[in-house]
């Protein structure tokens, strides 16, 4: 046991069980060119669009997908860093920076969705209804009702804190809690707490069966979620595919994408999940 | 054997081992005696080529110990045993046979002379025991078993029936003398306990302050004036001549083993 | 209650139809753990030893820093793991952003620090006349290290599973550096943190159950060469 050569032969038994370890894991790189690094959003990934998408796009394109879902500032900030490809995002106040700062281009609108203000069937703020998205969250306010927050930079806070921004009032106080999470998250705690939030209609759809929450305000042209697809600039970001980034937004507003795009979600909740605008002026959404 | 000549090794600054000049033949058995903190156990390992003296020259087994040197290879004609067993987390007959193994002896070889040496010291019926599970004096004798069934050419021990109770002390006393004897090994014997010396020894160093001051057969030692250095522990030994513990006379003793001065 | 009723009942339902999905995620959780983990290992015992056996300058400043590294956040090092790996970091150039292999490098960090610095107590426990004891007996540097990493065996193993259950566990790390791509990157722990996301609770305790089964099996296993190494009464 304690000769040279079995202590040797110990070692090489771990070094080959290190190297066949090494080779399982990086088996399977692809070319460089063939990859495209999609960066958006959880709540997007979180909807199930990508995962009907991407497939086609593949298979169509040959490119492989890597959609990287985080919070809607990481994938501008990625963008911002030429460490993605190509973002879909739905925050237009935050992404306009980076059209006019030439890290993106080729920015075009997709779809929308909308988002609602939900709360409790019994309504104690008595916002059922109202036409404005900013009285309800004023009623909301000055009556101290439960609101849950994003709190977390996601777009839905940044529609969230728009709408405050348009009141003039920076909510505090015990009735108004952030959750600092993700949009499912923030649904249950509002359904437990029985207070308000606002949420896209997708997710509250998602999710309906097991909240304890109406849809109580929806409409307003302020509560339109709208997504833009745009590629991170291979002329300023020489690491960057070019060619697959604009594959990508190409994609995204074809007929046939936004055909099934339309589409999407009604076998599941009836209703569909967006909306296309694949070539419309964004300030005619709503109208 | 072994031989030093102004070997001197400091720790912290201070001198701990300073040795004129020390040789020790072949087949001798040295006794090396004296206080706590003299330097015996420093002088043991500087000996066994555990411990690299500052300065000096230092010899052992016909080689030179300096840079370079095969420590290995001498260790490996050497064996040591410690006043703690310290025996490893696995069989007494793996321990017992370690340093065969790590001198890569043959499997067949090995089992013989582990054999011998657990009968020698009649621990043989707990070859297949755990060593950690046996009593202080059982796991001395394994320690003691692993030394010898190295037959070494040079044993160092270090103060090896310390921690041992009285009976079984007495007992192995008797039988690492026997084994010593038949061995003819060159043997170093560090101990505190000057009762031990007669069993294992002819020669006898006394050591103070790292030096050696007295070199000789026990009866010369005793009776030159090194009374101050030994006095403390003959003191302790006291009550094997007959005084009780608070004794008058001066110098102490008349050592049974000892015939009068002279 | 009814949610782990739910929970175990789809966890049964995945196992049982072979879901390919659970199964190729399951299996990457166990590749990128166990390569970190075995890594780890083959680096780490031999540092563990070296801090608890050598006299070398700096010494106290290195174990200080693996002392240190034992309790560093996941979420941390895979934030300075990618700043690396980024396009435009340093190490770009290797494009190891979001694969199994950044994974890898992010959990071996977290790991290793854990079974250095265990190794290095456990063998620092040890006896310090074995140490002298082999000496004597003319072992070679090699002989006697690996005698003494032989007799801390309890201690090292239980630094192995500290390190692994440390990284089969972790999501921030793998989140960041490997980007929860399907098919890809996705693991048990990140997929079961999406999951929570989206408010699929009943698929979310199927996964964390799946999780916790693996890391028991193994567990078990490294426990049973643990104990086989106790010593016993007779």
């Amino acid at each position: 046991m304690l000769s040279r050569q079995s202590i040797k032969s110990s070692m090489r038994i771990l070094l080959i069980a290190l190297l066949l370890s090494v080779l399982a894991i990086t088996a399977s790189a692809a070319a460089p060119t063939r990859e495209v690094i999609l960066a958006t959003t959880t709540s997007t990934a979180d909807t199930g669009l990508l995962d009907a998408l991407i497939p086609i796009f593949e298979k169509k394109t040959g490119y492989m997908v890597k959609t990287i879902a985080v919070g809607t500032g990481q994938a501008l900030a990625l963008g911002s860093r030429g460490e993605a490809d190509v973002l879909l995002t739905h925050a237009p106040s935050s992404e306009l920076p980076l059209v006019s700062s030439g890290d993106v281009i080729e920015r075009r609108l997709v779809m929308h969705n909308d988002f609602i203000i939900a709360g409790p069937a019994g309504d104690p703020a008595k916002v059922r209804g109202l036409k404005l998205a900013a009285d309800a969250l004023s009623r909301i306010e000055s009556s101290q009702s439960v609101f849950v927050s994003r709190g977390d930079d996601s777009g839905t806070h940044k529609k969230e804190k728009e709408i405050w921004g348009k009141l003039g009032v920076k909510p505090s106080g015990k009735w108004y809690v952030e959750a600092g999470a993700g949009m499912a998250h923030t649904l249950n705690i509002a359904s437990e707490k029985e207070g308000y939030t606002l949420t896209d209609r997708g997710t509250y759809l998602a999710l309906k069966k097991n909240l304890a929450l109406d849809v109580l305000v929806e409409g307003d042209a302020i509560l339109l979620n709208i997504y833009h697809v745009m590629q991170v600039n291979p002329a300023k970001f020489s690491k960057v595919n070019g060619p697959g980034g604009l594959a990508f937004v190409e994609f995204m507003v074809s007929p046939e994408v936004q055909k099934i795009i339309s589409t999407f979600g009604v076998d599941k909740y009836g209703d569909p999940l967006f909306f296309p605008d694949a070539g419309k002026n964004v300030d005619d959404l709503g109208k | 054997m072994i031989s030093l000549k102004d070997v001197q090794l400091r720790r912290a600054g201070r001198l701990v081992l300073d040795i004129a000049d020390l040789s020790v033949g072949r087949g001798e058995s040295v006794a090396v005696i004296g206080p706590n903190g003299a330097g015996k156990s420093t002088l043991l390992q500087v000996m066994a080529c555990l411990l690299p003296p500052d300065s000096g020259s230092l010899a052992v087994l016909g080689e030179r110990i300096e840079r370079g040197a095969d420590l290995i290879g001498i260790r490996r004609r050497t064996a040591m045993v410690l006043q703690r067993a310290c025996l490893l987390n696995t069989s007494v007959y793996e321990n017992v046979a370690l340093g065969l193994r790590i001198r890569r002896t043959p499997d067949a070889a090995i089992r013989d002379r582990v054999i011998n040496a657990l009968s020698m010291f009649r621990v043989d019926h707990l070859a297949r025991r755990p060593a950690r599970a046996l009593s202080g004096g059982e796991s001395q004798r394994v320690s003691l078993a692993r030394a010898f069934a190295l037959e070494p050419d040079i044993l160092f021990l270090d103060e090896p029936f310390n921690a041992l109770d009285l009976a079984t002390r007495t007992a192995l006393l008797s039988e690492v003398g026997e084994a010593v004897r038949s061995f003819g090994a060159t043997t170093i014997f560090v101990t505190h306990d000057v009762t031990e010396i007669p069993f294992l020894s002819d020669r006898t160093i006394v050591m103070d302050g790292g030096r050696i001051v007295a070199d000789g057969s026990i009866r010369r030692v005793l009776a030159d004036d090194t009374r101050s250095a030994l006095s403390e522990l003959l003191r302790s030994a006291s009550w094997l001549c007959g005084k009780d513990g608070d004794d008058d006379s001066e110098d102490g003793t008349s050592f049974p083993l000892a015939d009068s001065k002279g | 209650m009814d949610l782990i009723a739910e929970g175990i009942a789809q966890a049964f339902w995945l196992l049982v139809k072979g879901d390919r999905g659970v199964f190729q995620i399951a299996l990457l959780t166990l590749k990128v753990s166990g390569l970190a983990t075995l890594i780890s290992l083959a680096i780490g015992v031999p540092l563990g030893t070296a801090l608890a056996l050598g006299r070398f300058r700096g010494r106290d400043a290195v174990a200080s820093i693996v002392n240190t590294g034992m309790g560093l956040p996941p979420v941390v090092v895979g934030l300075w793991v990618s700043i690396v790996l980024w396009r435009y970091g340093p190490l770009g150039s290797l494009r190891l952003m979001y694969t199994p292999t950044a994974m890898v490098i992010a959990q071996t960090l977290i790991a290793l620090p854990i079974v250095a610095g265990l190794t290095m107590s456990g063998i620092g426990q040890l006896d310090p006349g074995i140490r002298v004891q082999i000496l004597s007996l003319g072992a070679t540097r090699w002989q006697l290290i690996w005698l003494l990493v032989r007799e801390a065996r309890l201690a090292i193993l239980a630094a192995v599973m500290a390190g692994f259950g440390r990284v089969i566990a972790e999501v921030g790390a793998s989140m960041m550096v490997g980007g929860n791509v399907v098919g890809q990157t996705r693991v048990l722990t990140t997929a079961t943190s999406m999951e929570v996301g989206r408010g699929n609770f009943g698929t979310a305790i199927a996964l964390s159950l799946i999780l916790m089964g693996l890391t028991l099996a193994i567990t078990s296993w490294l426990t049973h060469l643990q104990q086989k190494g106790r010593p016993t009464a007779q």
